[in-house]
């Protein structure tokens, strides 16, 4: 069972509130860079687009020239920010893969599956299949889903970041890992 | 699908991340002991984010590698600096302003050779003035003695002599 994925991370050492107080908005972006880029890495971003993203982030950081109180609300605001961007990036990527379709798809009849045992081979297709899945996931899925299961931000947080109530976090929770593993089971891959 | 199934289908996600209460996270561990449907859903639920973490990862070495350059900080504007530099330079453009007649360089000083040929011209007006002073006994003599005077003062216009010549003349 997947426990240790339960909300305990809020007892990691990435928990938000454990920031310093009265630190300006740019140092604590520079402290949480890299939970920066596992949000940017989780919604499928490539290098040049996470570097815009993270780029614009500092940007918008550096521009707040209050001091923050509250850093783990700072954290938040920076981790907001960062997941609007990465999701109209999302958003305009998917615009972009549904309007030429015959170019993914050749895209993907062109990846030459690696040469190895046929577990490798699985393993390859069922890697394609979430990749792709996740490409075309819903962004109102896709945000809650990294949030909770790639940077282990408990659902609560998550819902204070992305403003929704718990509840609503949770059943998009279980919307997108529905689909995911729906998308497992169709190409009847059962292992 | 039986009815059990659904209800264990709403469930499954919160049992896989563990937080189902106790007592429904038993019912659904019996239902799975004998459900292979409901079994292998779970299986492809903690496969397929497996596989989401794996690809997550696959795009992370790439961005961790990006370094970036946090914009230098707007800062907070300090009034009472630019206050206190504003002032200080007031005071110095004042200050030099009036202190400016009293720093004037000095006259330039005359040299010796200067000395020097204004006591020769001194001296050679003087001689002139004096021989013409001596044609004034004679009265035909007049035209002679106002060009000597003349001769004087524009010769030497500066010195003693050629101001006296000056009055004589009028």
């Amino acid at each position: 069972m997947d426990g240790a994925k339960t909300d305990s991370a809020e007892n990691k050492n990435q928990t938000v509130s454990e920031r310093p107080s009265e630190s300006s908005f740019i140092d604590i972006f520079l402290a949480e860079s890299g939970r920066l880029k596992r949000i940017i890495a989780g919604m499928g971003l490539g290098t040049f687009d996470a570097e815009d993203v993270l780029q614009n982030v500092s940007i918008k950081a550096a521009g707040k020239i209050e001091k923050c109180q509250d850093s783990a609300q700072a954290v938040r605001w920076l981790i907001k920010v960062t997941v609007n961007l990465c999701l109209m990036e999302h958003r305009r990527q998917k615009r972009f893969s549904s309007k030429t379709p015959e170019i993914v798809e050749s895209q993907s009849q062109d990846k030459v599956l690696p040469k190895g045992t046929d577990e490798d081979a699985i393993e390859a297709e069922e890697l394609e299949i979430v990749r792709e899945t996740l490409r075309g996931l819903d962004s109102s899925l896709l945000g809650p889903v990294v949030l909770r299961y790639f940077c282990e931000i408990n659902s609560k947080e998550v819902g204070e970041i992305l403003n929704l109530n718990p509840s609503t976090v949770r059943s998009r929770l279980r919307e997108g890992r529905m689909i995911l593993a729906k998308r497992l089971l169709e190409r009847g891959i059962e292992r | 699908m039986e009815k059990m199934c659904e209800k264990i289908m709403e469930l499954l996600v919160d049992y896989a991340d563990g937080e189902l209460p106790a007592g429904q996270a038993n019912e659904t561990a019996e239902h799975l002991q004998t459900c292979e449907h409901c079994r292998n859903t779970l299986k492809a639920l903690q496969k397929s984010l497996s596989l989401a973490e794996a690809v997550w990862k696959e795009g992370l070495t790439e961005i961790e590698a990006i370094r970036i350059q946090p914009p230098v900080k707007a800062g907070k504007v300090h009034w009472a600096r630019c206050a206190a530099i504003a002032a200080g330079i007031l005071i110095v453009i004042t200050s030099s302003i009036i202190w400016h007649p009293f720093t004037k360089p000095a006259e330039k000083e005359m040299t010796f050779a200067q000395i020097e040929r204004n006591i020769s011209a001194e001296g050679n007006a003087a001689r002139l003035l004096a021989a013409a002073d001596m044609l004034t006994k004679y009265p035909d003599a007049e035209p002679i003695l106002r060009q000597q005077y003349r001769y004087i003062v524009e010769t030497y216009p500066q010195t003693q002599a050629a101001a006296n010549a000056k009055l004589k003349m009028k």
